[in-house]
């Protein structure tokens, strides 16, 4: 059940590449699966309401970032489908996420920057503070990487960090190595 | 184990069921057959770690029947087909999930119900407090307002139940909330109860999933503040261990992890009355955007399922076709139940179950020869004692709430 659990899960979980589209992954995951996008296309006008409903629900944003979340969704799950415009658009984003170096790639890719910022806390710590708090511990690396994919505890406050179960051993390493370079 | 004559595209049923038979087929049969849903390894590798205070997914699903389709994980909703609902009382392990926010993990020794607002005394309960009171069980249904939301064309916003998915009807057991709020003294401008439970959400900005009833609901004798489901402790996914129990009405008046009471002089206001739990006041074009003056959703409209047959199960022509089901009605009474084998063309009378708790739902059966070969639909529809009947298809509304359309299962008749 859990396998079924995941699958659909996995297969919904990511959203078509266009502007907006990674902000609006890391802005959305923080709470819930993507699948509540994904799953039902709706008019502009429903998109904007269920954007005010997610401010009383809890959804750090700013007034700018539900301005671009909302026109994302409109234009990529809007119920009459994306324009030819949208479509270009799309597939020029896609190309500049897999032509992004790999952090980046996969920074945006997950719900990182939902929470973090490289130096100013948000829902989360900076990466620098994190980076400081671990400098000179040789098993940080390894603990933290699991730490991505499970979920966390709330070390740095109440906040828990959401699991990452989709990325791999060689991802969640990566992103670690570099949060914990960065000054 | 699908329909094919359903108009309407149920997405996530059968791709779930297909994996689901696939990871069986992979030689996972001898462990499902334990009971109980099997964590993957891949998956139980990656299993979250929840944070401190909630129950992981993974430790509720596993008390779980085979074959209960989660719909999403964060948060965790999942249901049965009707199918797999042929029982007078729903079992435990059948009965479905539909969270807000995460799971709690209370501890029922530091439970605190609080009673508080337009009362005289405002009062605290422990467990043990409101185990003292005059304590009754009853059996009574339970049903998210989007139950059967996939069905609704254009797709509706919210969690996909299956057509006959999100409900079900276990007995339950606690005090009646009168006598809770007799206890501490309703003061005259007193009119609604607000609910409110210990269950949290990701982020501390998350408000509390906060509904209320009107206090003629709210004083109804079966309208409870319960422990125990089936004759055990609730569940911790259940709402242990306390939650209220508002029979007949949308699910989400019965708020799980129930420590407060609240009365004021006002519906509640708040994300969970005011955006979510509302339909037109006027049928709407599908399609369209929640117009201004929404109703709150409150009583459950008539509806049934058919539990037996299975969609596409087989039978020779010549036997014997039995057909079994629910019927239910919300705060009314089931008048009748007809079954129909053409299409609605024609309709036969089921037989009714003698009624048994007020608000538990209405078994029926219907026993008819079966004369004819190939492809067969059948067909159930409710009337409740207000003349209500249930509709081919329900009025479109943008959150999908109240499915009651009639159902229709598939079988195959083959040559005797």
């Amino acid at each position: 059940m859990l396998a079924a659990l995941g699958a659909s899960a996995a297969a919904q979980d990511r959203l078509i590449p266009g502007p907006g589209s990674e902000l609006t992954q890391a802005k959305c995951a923080i709470c819930h699966e993507i699948g509540y996008v994904t799953r039902a296309p709706q008019s502009r006008a429903q998109w904007e309401e269920v954007m005010q409903v997610m401010v009383e629900r809890g959804a750090p944003m700013t007034p700018d970032e539900i301005r671009v979340i909302t026109d994302y969704l409109a234009t990529y799950y809007n119920r009459e489908g994306p324009s030819a415009a949208a479509q270009a658009a799309s597939a020029q984003a896609a190309a500049a996420q897999a032509a992004a170096d790999p952090v980046t790639r996969l920074l945006n890719g997950n719900a990182c920057l939902g929470c973090h910022t490289p130096d100013k806390p948000l829902v989360g710590p900076a990466f620098r503070d994190v980076a400081a708090k671990y400098r000179g511990d040789p098993a940080a690396a390894a603990r933290l990487a699991q730490k991505v994919r499970g979920g966390g505890q709330g070390v740095w406050g109440q906040v828990p960090m959401p699991p990452n179960p989709g990325l791999s051993d060689a991802d969640a390493k990566l992103l670690i190595d570099w949060v914990l370079a960065q000054r | 184990m699908t329909d094919s004559t359903r108009p309407i595209d149920v997405e996530e049923a059968p791709r779930s069921a297909r994996r689901e038979f696939l990871a069986q087929l992979a030689g996972l049969s001898a462990l499902a057959a334990a009971g109980g849903a099997r964590i993957p390894e891949a998956l139980a590798q990656a299993a979250p770690a929840d944070p401190p205070g909630t129950v992981p997914n993974e430790a509720v699903l596993t008390q779980k029947v085979q074959g209960f389709q989660p719909h999403s994980a964060r948060p965790l909703t999942g249901s049965i087909p009707a199918e797999m609902h042929d029982f007078d009382v729903t079992p435990t392990d059948r009965m479905y999930i539909r969270n807000n926010l995460l799971t709690p993990d209370l501890d029922a020794s530091k439970h605190v119900l609080r009673v508080t607002g337009l009362v005289d005394k405002p009062l605290e309960f422990s467990l043990a407090d409101l185990k003292k009171l005059p304590s009754f069980t009853t059996q009574a249904m339970l049903e998210c307002a989007g139950s059967g939301r996939a069905g609704y064309q254009p797709k509706a916003s919210g969690t996909p139940w299956l057509q006959t998915g999100g409900m079900g009807c276990p007995r339950w057991t606690g005090v009646s909330l009168s006598d809770v709020l007799n206890l501490a003294g309703v003061k005259p401008n007193g009119r609604h109860i607000a609910f409110s439970g210990e269950d949290f959400g990701a982020v501390p900005t998350a408000p509390k999933v906060i509904r209320s009833i009107p206090m003629a609901k709210a004083t109804e004798r079966h309208t409870m503040i319960a422990w125990g489901m089936n004759g055990a402790d609730l569940p911790k996914i259940h709402g242990y261990p306390l939650r209220s129990v508002v029979p007949g009405w949308v699910g989400s008046a019965s708020v799980k992890w129930l420590s407060g009471i609240d009365v004021l002089d006002a519906p509640f206001k708040g994300t969970y009355m005011d955006s979510s739990y509302r339909v037109p006041a006027y049928p709407v074009e599908p399609g369209q955007k929640m117009p201004p003056g929404a109703l709150s959703t409150e009583a459950w409209v008539v509806k049934s399922i058919i539990t037996t047959p299975r969609p596409m199960d087989r039978y020779k022509a010549g036997g014997l076709l039995v057909v079994r089901g629910s019927a239910w009605a919300g705060d009314n009474d089931i008048d009748l139940v007809e079954i129909s084998f053409n299409e609605g063309v024609s309709w036969e009378r089921a037989k009714l179950d003698v009624q048994r708790d007020k608000y538990a739902w209405r078994r029926f059966s219907l026993e008819a020869p079966i004369n004819r070969v190939g492809y067969m639909t059948i067909l159930a529809r409710a009337t409740d004692d207000k003349g209500n009947m249930q509709p081919i298809i329900p009025a479109w509304n943008p959150l999908g709430y109240f499915w009651n359309g009639i159902h229709r299962v598939g079988v195959l008749v083959e040559k005797a």
